[in-house]
């Protein structure tokens, strides 16, 4: 069982690692046991709740012996210290996990990739951290530092019990004021030194790591509305930082390294403070912005319309709630200081202060020819409304020629650049590539918000120093989240989103009580720094590349997919719970699981089955759904993160994989079909074949377990039923609903079949363009592919009885083919290391499939070949299994494992399959080389007699380069949607076409129809 | 001749900078003028002392002005209302050309020039400026038989800008049945500034450091230049000639803004009082510094001296209340950080524009030496010593006088500095050039000031009687003669 250092949250490196281990016994055993496939838990950690086996942090272990060349005193923890809040950045790393297993060693030397030309990479993989720490309580701070010994470069797991010998050298690297006044604090209670670090250099060090490094970093925020700015990190200099602090600095940033402070002003946020406290009785600066929430100017400030009795100035441009004059209108009023509202002075304060750093600021970008506009600092802090005055002074005086934008981690910009300015860890390269946000379970609750240790961190631990240290009895963390996970039982209603904006500088409008001042709160994710990620090379276009093909930014498709996801929640969380052998410990943590990613969907804990309805609308009807109230929270989220989020969630409460048992069960039931399906197969003429397999594919993947239709269908059958059912009713033509897109993209073709619906009525598809390309027409024989990428969804049916035997055509057709497959688990997928022991199953039973296995060092028993460097095998064409990187239903292009890219290079065909990877996301990807979309769903109404097809007509073989835009080229039926499919009908012809959602749902509705 | 009558005139009440020729004025107007507070300053008691280089606003005199011009202007903004008009020399001549204006008959009788008058009325006490323009003295030309005589008022039109001229304008069709020819507000404030620079002598200069000194400004060099105009908000144009120029920008935060701030902290009750404040307190109090955060040193790295101000209001903390800071102090803090404010904004408007000079104008200025001195520094400062401040004596009443000069039948062009007698007074070749203004900050010498004013007062009353005695000794000479 799981020793007490076994990490339980998986990452990359971990899962590799489990790779190996597994591989290692398997080949003690050398016994791949059939009738165990997919044996992979026992080495997974047991939770156990009574203290010291939780001792296995969340965040790493063993992080000193990582860098060669680091000396122990070397921190990777970095402090801005200011005067209301302590910012704390910190690394933790992933163990450099170098063993390689012999699948990779020969996919290596297939691929051509050789350690010398891979990168050297000065780290290995790990986690930066953010965490926020009110000033007043910074032992709160230097316990969490000192628990996590991160002064002493993170802790060792393995020795925790003795302290580590004190260096009196150790520094970290710190700014802000507070890194002066609490110097000796830090080095009394830690031993440690702070080495100061110049704060505007920090700031811009900052500025500079998160807009290149993360690719949603910016967002602009108008009339409380965030949106979120890709900036192309080639073109990123020069901008314009506005730190806007006490007092407001502005700097010109030319380069990593190169700035210039060129102006700054008085006015500031400590303008607004200090004035704010002497006019109101506020106690703090959040209770003065919340103050201005309810203000209305008008009684304060003098307006255009004032001075010109109602009417506006119009010959220059200023209308009537123009505010001529801040604090104007208390001059001629005879009134005392008492007889004005403090919310209308706050406000005005609040209009005064930032209308006049918008104008400076744009200004000076004037000045130097800026186009970008960066806001940052302790005034802004997330607050959405002074985003939004600020936006809108920019946009006032700029005539709307120039933008303000913000920074979702600007909190930590000084704290991030003071790390960044300890040379030795050399992340200073790092591209967005590289690095994951991910959400931990606690972002609902601290997210954006001021808050010590995050739970789980500190308790966690047990460590007795540490209590010793801060006196904070020892519980359990998942018992403090599942209480904390109660709490928040009733969340703060907040406004319906959408309207908390500000009528700007025109209209002063101050919406009322039910803002709250973080509204806008941001959650601070966790980065994951995976060196290895790279970008998918076979992209036609990654800087245009968006993976989602669903905005979830459109209320409404939020909204279906809250609810996709919740109602999916007590199903996923009985999964789980009976993957660890429904002990209590597994319910326990299903039920932490349950409030976790409830908290994500601010859905409420109690989700029981019965009344989730009654719950989620009542939820609905105070607007309080945090994704649907704020989507903004999570930087610019996209259906494959929101789905990640899930995996996520899973993970972190080490469920490691909550589909195993089914997916063994599936696995197997698939392989005693599997010779049956192969003889019928070749049974058949070659072009009955392509399109048996085609076919085959398309029925194979009907299985979706987000889909509520399929789960109840799934309890009525087997896979394989529904497998057979579906391909009897399958004849051509295709008795499914189908899309094709086909996409001509110069010479290159991409084919997408997309299914919506199994059993309707739409005989649409474009195989015959598919059969020509493989099978060519007449005479012509077209050559075969040379490599193909098969991205594999499910497990079962799916990849055993619909992809293997399609691999097995291209492997028969000289192609070389490459199973890329999820590197975590996401719901019933199958993953990189569960593949190999399947395929050596299917191998079994056919030859074609077991040299080519034995070619791509899939089979141990051709290990010995391999090693021998025997080059006759190199003439059979290898079957290959590699990891995407991935740990999602979906695929981002983007961020794809260095091993993917590796394979890509020789890719001439690409083969996507499934909803999540050829659906939600990459149904619009355009690709260097031929590309076939396959994805058979199934709707809420799967088996009910109603359809919607989409399918654009035939090929528009022209060079335009956006065939699915030209809607001339659809031919879409749709019989009658039953209801409780509208949804999704909507979604899915919105998903197609370019129908705006009035229009798609007016279309839905005007059924039948053709057009 | 050291004074500065903004600080020590004890008379809070009085509309700021008026300058009055009283000398047409009855007794008993006088008086009704007196009791509604609408006091006139004592120094400029008869015809005496009609300007001088101290002097904020002095009259200027008109020899030759076309009879059909209109004689009376108003600029009404969000604070104040500024009053232009004319006295006529000639009162025989007044009369007639006022009889013939009722009669609605023309006449080319010569009007010989007048006395162009700037006064101010708060806007709130709109009744007082009412007031004043009834009295008849005052209300189209001085002449006491024209409200009277005329019958038909509806056909008097004012020249009339800012915002009020919109407002108010059915007010002063009730009240005084006349109507305003409502004039464009930048417009007038480019028209007026033109004008003074073009024409006047000694209107514009430049103060430093509590030094003020007159600029020859070349006529032909005149243009391109900024024109910040400073009343309750701010507006930046940049005038590019006679009649051509462009509002570049503004700012919301303004005089207004700055004595809002102060009615509300203070309690003080007119600007005046709120600008005597400010020369007591030490903005050091409220105001959070470089060497605040950064010790002795500053911050040398950004250039920032430890006496910068880092953070206006900065140094506030919850502990104490309102009521535990001196007023003066937040005075101090008040007016030096938002005029330093108004600076650095003015200075990035004409770099952008590319101007080099920028002349200061707006009611809110007020002659005040430390102000200006801010506003000097501030854009010296932000500058690097490149771009001067200007200030402009007739500051407020560039609105008002252009209003009153856009009368189309005044051609501004045509008017050529020789046909203009500006007031000086007998010392003026001896206090060109010299220090005239309270050195700023300089407290010490309030004091003494305020002496030396109380003694100038009494030498003046001194001087006054003297006159009327030997003017009495005169015309009994005179008598005898005859």
């Amino acid at each position: 069982m799981a020793g007490p250092r076994e990490d339980p949250v998986l990452e990359n490196h971990d899962i590799k690692e489990e790779t190996k281990e597994k591989k290692d016994k398997e080949e003690r055993e050398m016994a791949p046991s059939s009738a165990n496939p997919i044996r992979r838990s026992s080495s997974r950690p047991q939770l156990d709740l009574s203290g010291a086996a939780i001792q296995g942090n969340f965040e790493e272990r063993d992080p000193t012996i990582l860098l060669p060349n680091q000396s122990d005193d070397i921190s990777h923890l970095a402090l801005d210290i200011g005067g209301s809040l302590i910012k704390l950045v910190y690394f933790s790393r992933h163990e450099d996990r170098s063993v390689e297993d012999k699948r990779k060693r020969t996919l290596k030397e297939r691929l051509g990739v050789s350690n010398g030309n891979r990168r050297n990479y000065p780290i290995l993989g790990g986690r930066l951290h953010f965490m926020k720490f009110e000033t007043n309580k910074i032992y709160e701070c230097l316990d969490f530092i000192h628990s996590e010994q991160l002064h002493r470069g993170g802790m060792d797991s393995r020795c925790w019990h003795s302290e580590p010998p004190a260096n009196e050298n150790a520094v970290i690297k710190a700014t802000g004021g507070g890194a002066y006044k609490f110097a000796d604090l830090f080095k009394e209670k830690l031993g440690v030194g702070l080495d100061k670090e110049d704060e505007m250099d920090c700031l811009v060090a900052g500025a500079n790591f998160l807009l290149k490094a993360i690719r949603h970093e910016a967002f602009t925020h108008m009339e409380g509305q965030k949106e979120f700015v890709q900036i192309d990190h080639n073109d990123l200099f020069p901008y314009l930082l506005v730190n806007i602090g006490s007092g407001v600095s502005i700097i010109k940033v030319d380069g990593d390294g190169k700035f210039q402070r060129v102006s700054g002003t008085n006015a500031g946020g400590g303008t607004y403070w200090g004035l704010g406290k002497l006019l109101t009785k506020c106690k703090s600066f959040d209770e003065l912005l919340e103050l201005s929430q309810r203000g209305d100017n008008r009684k304060i400030d003098m307006l255009v319309g004032d001075i010109y009795g109602g009417m506006e100035y119009s010959k220059i441009g200023l209308s009537a709630s123009t505010i001529a004059s801040s604090f104007g209108k208390t001059i001629s009023e005879n009134k005392e200081l008492e007889d004005y509202r403090p919310e209308d002075i706050s406000l005005s304060l609040l209009r005064m202060i930032s209308y006049n750093i918008g104008q400076i600021s744009y200004l000076n970008a004037l000045r130097f020819g800026l186009k970008r506009i960066f806001f940052g600092g302790f005034f802004i802090r997330g607050h959405a409304y002074t985003m939004d005055t600020i936006s809108f002074a920019v946009q006032f005086w700029s005539k709307g020629q120039a933008q303000a934008m913000f920074l979702r981690h600007e909190g930590f910009l000084g704290a991030l650049g003071a790390f960044m300015s300890d040379e030795k860890h050399g992340l200073d390269d790092l591209m967005a590539h590289q690095l994951v946000e991910r959400f931990p379970m606690g972002a609902p609750y601290m997210g954006g918000k001021i808050h010590g240790p995050p739970l789980g961190d500190l308790n966690e631990k047990a460590n007795p120093h540490m209590v010793a240290f801060s006196g904070i009895p020892q519980i359990s963390w998942m018992e403090k989240f599942v209480q904390k996970g109660t709490e928040i039982t009733a969340p703060v209603p907040m406004a319906p989103p959408g309207t908390t904006g500000l009528g700007g500088f025109e209209v002063p409008s101050s919406k009322g009580d039910t803002l709250r001042s973080d509204a806008s709160a941001l959650n601070v994710g966790v980065l994951h720094l995976v060196p290895t990620l790279e970008v998918f090379p076979l992209l036609a276009d990654p800087k245009t590349y968006e993976p989602n093909t669903i905005d979830l930014s459109d209320h409404n498709e939020l909204e279906y997919w809250y609810t996709v996801l919740s109602e999916h929640l007590p199903d996923l969380v009985d999964k789980a719970v009976a993957s660890e052998g429904g002990t209590d410990d597994a319910k326990r943590r299903g039920d932490a699981f349950a409030h976790a990613f409830s908290a994500h969907l601010a859905s409420p804990p109690s989700f029981c089955k019965g009344d989730l309805h009654a719950s989620l609308k009542r939820l609905e009807n105070r607007g309080s759904l945090r994704l649907m109230e704020e989507p903004a929270a999570y930087g610019k989220l996209g259906l494959a993160n929101l789905l990640e989020l899930r995996e996520e969630c899973l993970r972190e409460f080490q469920f490691g994989d909550a589909y195993r048992s089914i997916k063994q069960r599936e696995n197997e039931a698939s392989l005693a079909v599997l010779p049956d399906l192969l003889m019928e197969l070749d049974s058949m003429s070659e072009e009955t074949r392509l399109h048996a397999l085609i076919e085959g594919v398309l029925a194979a993947n009907i299985f979706d377990w987000g889909s509520r239709a399929c789960v109840d269908l799934y309890h009525k059958g087997t896979i394989i039923e529904i497998y057979r059912m579906s391909r009897k009713k399958m004849q051509r033509p295709w008795q499914a609903s189908a899309v094709k897109i086909f996409h001509a993209m110069r010479s290159n073709y991409v084919w997408a079949f997309v299914y919506f619906q199994l059993f309707p009525c739409i005989q649409v598809d474009n195989f015959d363009i598919f059969k020509e390309r493989m099978l060519g027409s007449g005479d012509k024989k077209p050559c075969s592919h040379r490599r193909a990428l098969l991205f594999v969804d499910n497990s079962g049916a799916d990849v055993v009885l619909g992809m293997l035997p399609l691999a097995r055509e291209l492997l028969r057709r000289g192609t070389e083919v490459v199973l890329v497959a999820n590197s975590l688990p996401a719901l019933n997928d199958v993953t990189a290391m569960e593949l190999p022991e399947i395929v050596a199953e299917a191998a079994k039973h056919c030859d074609v499939l077991r040299k080519a296995a034995e070619a791509g060092g899939l089979l141990v028993d051709a290990m010995i070949n391999i090693q021998d460097g025997s080059k006759e095998n190199s003439s059979s064409v290898p079957l290959m299994v590699v990891e995407n990187g991935c740990g999602s239903p979906c695929i981002d292009f983007r961020q794809v494992s260095s091993e993917l890219a590796a394979a890509a290079k020789d890719a001439d065909l690409i083969i996507l399959e499934g909803m999540g990877r050829a659906l939600h996301t990459n149904y619009n990807a355009r690709f260097k080389c031929d590309a076939l979309k396959e994805k058979l769903g199934v709707s809420a109404a799967s088996f009910a007699p109603a359809a919607v097809a989409v399918a654009p007509g035939t090929a528009s073989d022209a060079a335009g380069p956006a065939a699915v835009e030209e809607k001339t080229e659809f031919d879409m039926v749709i019989e009658e949607v039953p209801s409780n499919a509208r949804i999704a009908t909507i979604k899915a012809v919105r998903a197609l076409t370019n129908l705006a959602l009035k229009e798609a749902k007016d279309l839905i509705e005007g059924l039948p129809r053709k057009f | 001749m050291r004074y500065d009558d903004r600080h020590t005139l004890p008379d809070k009440q009085l509309p700021y900078g008026v300058v009055v020729d009283l000398t047409n004025l009855s007794k008993n107007k006088v008086r009704k003028m007196a009791n509604s507070e609408l006091r006139c300053k004592s120094e400029f008691h008869g015809a005496v002392i009609q300007g001088d280089l101290e002097e904020q606003d002095p009259s200027i005199l008109f020899p030759n002005i076309p009879n059909d011009a209109s004689l009376l202007s108003l600029d009404i903004g969000g604070t104040l209302v500024k009053v232009v008009y004319l006295s006529r020399h000639n009162t025989t001549c007044m009369k007639e050309w006022t009889k013939e204006l009722s009669d609605g008959v023309s006449s080319n009788c010569p009007i010989l020039g007048g006395l162009l008058h700037f006064v101010k009325f708060e806007t709130k006490n709109l009744d007082e400026c009412i007031e004043f323009l009834q009295s008849e003295q005052v209300f189209l030309g001085a002449s006491s038989d024209l409200c009277q005589s005329v019958g038909s008022r509806k056909s008097i039109r004012i020249k009339a800008t800012g915002g009020g001229a919109y407002k108010f304008a059915n007010v002063f069709s009730e009240r005084l049945g006349v109507t305003f020819d409502k004039m464009d507000e930048i417009a007038s404030v480019v028209v007026g500034a033109n004008f003074l620079l073009q024409e006047i002598d000694h209107e514009a200069f430049t103060h430093m450091n509590g030094e003020k000194i007159f600029i020859n400004i070349n006529h032909n060099d005149l243009f391109p230049y900024l024109l910040v105009n400073i009343g309750s908000g701010v507006s930046m144009i940049k005038v590019t000639g006679n009649g051509k120029f462009e509002r570049v920008t503004g700012t919301h935060f303004g005089g207004g803004t700055i004595f809002g701030l102060a009615r509300l902290l203070t309690e003080c009750q007119s600007y005046d009082e709120f600008l005597e404040l400010s020369q007591h307190g030490d903005n050091r109090a409220l105001d959070l510094t470089v060497g605040d955060i950064y010790g002795e040193l500053g911050y040398p790295k950004h250039n920032l001296s430890a006496s910068a101000i880092a953070s206006s209001f900065g140094k506030v903390n919850g502990k104490r209340k309102l009521t535990e800071y001196k007023i003066e102090d937040i005075a101090a803090t008040l007016l030096r950080d938002f005029t330093y404010h108004i600076a650095q904004i003015s200075y990035l408007v004409a770099t952008l524009s590319g101007l080099k000079r920028i002349y200061f104008g707006g009611s809110y200025i007020r002659g005040h030496a430390s102000t200006m001195d801010n506003i000097s520094y501030g854009l010296n400062y932000w500058s690097k010593g490149q771009i001067e401040a200007v200030f402009l004596r007739h500051e407020g009443f560039l609105g008002g006088l252009g209003a009153l000069l856009s009368n189309e039948n005044i051609d501004v062009d045509d008017l050529i500095p020789c046909k203009f007698i500006k007031q000086l007074p007998s010392g003026i070749s001896t206090v060109r050039g010299e220090s005239q203004g309270v050195p700023h900050g300089n407290l010490s010498e309030k004091a003494g000031l305020h002496e030396e004013v109380e003694r100038l007062r009494a030498e003046v009353e001194r001087l006054q009687k003297d006159n009327t005695m030997l003017n009495d000794k005169l015309e009994k000479l005179k008598n005898n003669d005859d």
